[in-house]
Formats: C-alpha cells, sequence, structure tokens
C-alpha cells in the first residue's frame, strides 16, 4: 500500500548548519507516528519543510501520491496536511469560533456550514464553552487545544501536531493522549513531535529519531527504548535503568 | 473613504500609506475622461475604480511577491504615492501641476449640481453602499479570510489560506472604492491638481477617523471620520485662533492629542465603547 506521506532524501540547510541530511520515512493511514530527538535535531525543520515552510535543498515529499516539494503551506493544507505550530500562534483579537471556522472554510465555503463544522470540532476539543472568548484570553493548554481544533477543521487526512503536550501539567497530558488517540480514531494519520516522551512512546505506533538532522533510528517504541544508539543521543541514563 | 482604506488596513492588516495613489486615479480618471472623451463622470467613475483596483492589484502582487511586510509595505506604498504625482506633475496631457478645472454648471446627468444639497444625498448614498459592503464582508469567507490574514500570516497559511492572494485582493477592492472617493472630490469641488488629490493629506484624515473610530469594524470608520469632520468645524470658529495656519496647527494638535488619548484608553476605537460598559 502506498504511505499517506513519504519523505524522501530531504536535505535542508540554513548557512553552514545542516539541519536535515537526507531524512527518510513514511507515514501510513491510519497510523500515529513519533518524532523525538533532542533540541536542535530539526524536528520542527523537518515539519516546516513537509508542509511547505521551506522548501528542501534536496529530496521530495510525496502526499497522497502527489510531490508536494516547495508547494505554499496553504496548498499543502488544502491537500490534507495541516498541522499545529510548537509556539502557538493563536488569532489573538479573533474569537475561538471564529478561529476554528476560518479552517473549516477551506472545505465548506458557505458560513453557515462551516459554522456547523467549526462547532462540532470544538466540541470534539473541549472548547465549545470557550466559543466566544478571543485567542489571546486562553490559557495555555487551551491554546493548544485551539490549534488543533483550527487545523482540524481544515478536515485534514494528515495531522502534523508540533508539541502539544509539552508545557502541560501531568492531568493535562493525559487528557491531551487521549484527544490524540480519538482523532486518530477518527481515521486521520498523526505525525507527532514531541519532547514530553511519556506521551510520545504511548501514542506511537512507530518513532522516527532524529539527531543532528539525521535519522538514527526508527521502529516500534519497545524496540527504541533499548536501542543504545536511541540512549546516548536522547534518552539519557534515567531511561537505560529504568 | 475612510471605510476603504479600512478594508485593507482594518480588516486585513494591510496598512497602507499610499491610498492617495488610488484616490488620485480616481479624480483624474472620470474628470479627464469627461473633459477630452465627453464621458458622464457617472460611468467614468466605474472606469476609474477599474483603473485603481487594477493598479491596486498589480502594486500588491509585485510588492507582496518580494514579501514586503508591516512598516516596509506602508513605505512602498507611500513611495508609489509619491512616484505618481511626479507622474502627474509632468504629464501634459493631464495639465501637470496646474491641474484641471471644471465648469460650475447645472447637469444632474453629467454630476453637475448648482446646489449642495444633491452632493450630500451622493455621499450619503456611497456611504451606506461603503457600510453595507463592509457588513457584507464581515459575514463571508473572504473577510473571514482578511482577518486569518491580518491576526498572523503563518498561521492563516497553515490553515489553508492563500495570504499572497488574499492579500491582493484587499489592497486591489480598497482601492477601487477609494477611488470612487476620489471621482466625488473632482465633482465636488470641480478642481483637482497634483496637489489636492496626490497628497498625503486625504489619507491622514481618514486613517485619524478609522483608528479613533475603531479599525476593522463597519461603523467605527464612520465614528470617527464624523467626529473629525465635526471637530474640523468647530475648532475653525475658536476665537482664540486666528488666521488659516494657526487654525490647522491648532487642529493638528487637537487631532494628534486625540488619537493618543484613544489609542492609550480605547485601542479598539470609539465603537468599544459600548462593548466595555456593557
Amino acid at each position: 500500500m502506498a504511505a499517506l506521506l513519504d519523505v524522501q532524501s530531504v536535505s535542508k540547510a540554513f548557512g553552514g548548519l545542516q539541519a536535515l541530511s537526507s531524512v527518510s520515512f513514511t507515514v501510513g493511514a491510519g497510523e500515529i507516528v513519533g518524532i523525538i530527538g533532542p533540541n536542535g535535531a530539526g524536528k520542527t525543520t523537518l515539519f516546516n519543510v513537509v508542509t511547505g515552510v521551506y522548501a528542501p535543498d534536496r529530496g521530495r515529499v510525496v502526499f497522497q501520491g502527489e510531490d508536494i516539494t516547495g508547494a505554499a503551506p496553504h496548498r499543502v493544507c488544502k491537500l490534507g496536511a495541516a498541522r499545529t505550530f510548537q509556539v502557538s500562534k493563536p488569532f489573538a483579537a479573533l474569537t475561538v469560533l471564529q478561529t476554528v471556522r476560518i479552517g473549516a472554510l477551506n472545505r465548506i465555503p458557505d458560513m453557515a456550514g462551516a459554522t456547523a463544522k467549526a462547532l462540532e470540532v470544538l466540541e470534539l476539543m473541549g472548547l465549545a464553552a470557550k466559543r466566544d472568548e478571543p485567542g489571546r484570553a486562553l490559557t495555555v493548554m487551551e491554546r493548544k487545544r485551539l490549534e488543533m481544533a483550527r487545523a482540524l477543521a481544515t478536515q485534514p487526512s494528515l495531522l502534523l501536531l508540533d508539541e502539544v503536550a509539552a508545557g502541560l501539567r501531568p492531568n493535562e497530558i493525559q487528557d491531551m493522549i487521549a484527544l490524540v488517540r480519538g482523532i486518530a480514531a477518527g481515521g486521520v494519520s498523526v505525525l507527532i513531535i514531541e519532547h514530553v516522551l511519556e506521551a510520545v512512546l504511548r501514542l506511537s505506533g512507530r518513532i522516527v529519531v532524529l539527531n543532528h538532522g539525521e535519522v538514527i533510528a526508527q521502529g516500534r517504541p519497545d524496540e527504541l527504548v533499548s536501542d543504545p544508539r536511541v540512549i546516548d543521543a536522547y534518552l539519557g541514563e534515567a531511561y537505560s535503568l529504568a | 473613504m475612510a471605510l476603504a482604506w479600512n478594508l485593507a488596513a482594518g480588516y486585513a492588516g494591510q496598512f497602507s500609506l499610499g491610498h492617495s495613489l488610488f484616490y488620485g486615479i480616481g479624480a483624474y480618471a472620470s474628470t479627464v475622461l469627461y473633459v477630452r472623451l465627453g464621458l458622464t463622470p457617472w460611468a467614468g467613475m466605474f472606469v476609474g475604480a477599474l483603473l485603481a483596483g487594477v493598479v491596486g492589484t498589480l502594486l500588491a502582487l509585485g510588492v507582496y511577491r518580494y514579501k514586503v511586510h508591516g512598516i516596509f509595505f506602508a513605505l512602498v506604498t507611500l513611495g508609489a504615492a509619491e512616484v505618481a504625482k511626479g507622474i502627474a506633475d509632468n504629464w501634459a496631457f493631464i495639465k501637470g501641476p496646474v491641474g484641471i478645472l471644471l465648469t460650475m454648471q447645472d447637469a444632474p446627468r453629467d454630476f453637475f449640481f448648482l446646489r449642495r444639497e444633491p452632493y450630500y444625498y451622493v455621499a450619503l448614498a456611497m456611504l451606506v453602499v461603503m457600510i453595507l459592503v463592509s457588513l457584507a464582508l464581515e459575514r463571508s469567507r473572504l473577510g473571514q479570510f482578511f482577518l486569518a490574514v491580518r491576526e498572523d500570516e503563518q498561521a492563516a497559511e497553515a490553515s489553508g489560506v492563500d495570504t499572497y492572494r488574499y492579500k491582493t485582493v484587499a489592497i486591489g477592492l480598497s482601492a477601487a472604492l477609494t477611488a470612487f472617493a476620489g471621482s466625488f472630490y473632482a465633482q465636488f469641488y470641480l478642481y483637482i491638481s497634483p496637489d489636492t488629490v496626490l497628497v498625503f493629506e486625504p489619507q491622514l484624515t481618514m486613517m485619524l477617523g478609522t483608528m479613533v473610530g475603531g479599525a476593522g469594524t463597519a461603523f467605527g470608520p464612520v465614528i470617527g471620520s464624523i467626529l473629525f469632520s465635526g471637530l474640523g468645524e468647530a475648532l475653525r470658529n475658536l476665537p482664540f485662533l486666528e488666521g488659516t495656519r494657526q487654525v490647522v496647527i491648532g487642529s493638528k494638535m487637537v487631532y494628534a492629542v486625540l488619537l493618543i488619548v484613544v489609542l492609550i484608553y480605547l485601542p479598539g476605537g470609539l465603537v468599544t465603547l459600548g462593548q466595555k460598559r456593557a
């Protein structure tokens, strides 16, 4: 079966810094794939290349059989790959409903239909009660949920989540894990960058480990936590002892 | 006119300082077409709007192509307006710096009236149309996308909004609507020249009106503009201001103070006054 997302030997340099070198991996339909790696490993750059913020220097990005290498971000979104931002970017002056409706309007051109879709997503994300609040009035957790709601409202087949658990309290992390599971159960594939290992280990069916812009390992979570290269690069002694 | 500028700046966040360019195009298009070809300004003003829309769109396409943002966008538009004034000053066909004088006459079919009242009704009709356009925009997909572009371009793109396209549409639309105000000016004052319609002054008034009244709303610019024109009249009659020069300087000081006070205490403009109390 052809993969939903097929990243082929992607390289990207910023000046002398090789942010990504020949990174390849796939995301299949219905899969949750995690990307981990230390700070500066190239995780967010990888997201930016996939979603069209940057064009790669070399390599190709194929989404649903279509070459989207270097396509504009709005086109990538229209094709069905929606993302959140690590540093959440709410539409500060717009209400929660307006924000999510803008996402929905991409597939549903009429306002009434888009409003209905937005309310449905807000219900799913537990933000329905906040629908008339402006984006700037939300807490960190709510902003992350708003980011996800806006992305989901575009009705993606692939959702790219950039650090949605970072900065959350332990009980909020549990809620977030349940939410992402619920989204995946609804038939949306998920590619997730995460620093909170617990979240990524519990969620992902497969994990890609990046270090210095290279894929140093990929596999099932239980395989990776015992892989000496991964422990060395990222997990550290706490996990090797556990 | 404040409402037209508000379309681009208030809703879509594209802060243009070059709207005198579109104002001037409107004024010149309807006037030149009438003087040279005998085309009634009623039709000429639509030609002017079309022309301004095309110029605005081309300008936006070029400027946004090179990813010019925010303050630099404002500077480029200001520059474009200055260039246009330079061209007009040196273009014999439209009488250069001398300007074009229209004859006062009673010809309603050609947008000339002897009395002032008909002009007021035309202006009122334009205002109503502009308010309706703004309200329709607020309720439309286009308007929602404008807001997304204003709030955060990167997030807008990630939500599937083609920011390049919608910024261009915002400028083009705003330019076309501004041109109507320019045509109206020409018919009302019966004299246009680069020094009256291609200068920064009318733009300043509409920016003040919009910001004090409330940018990004349908009624804010209206409230603000009414306030400023009323204030202008009131200040003109103050006893301690003598001579035109004092009135001009004095009123500018009052405007500046008012703008600062409003921006500090009511950043959303006067339209938010009711909402805050509620």
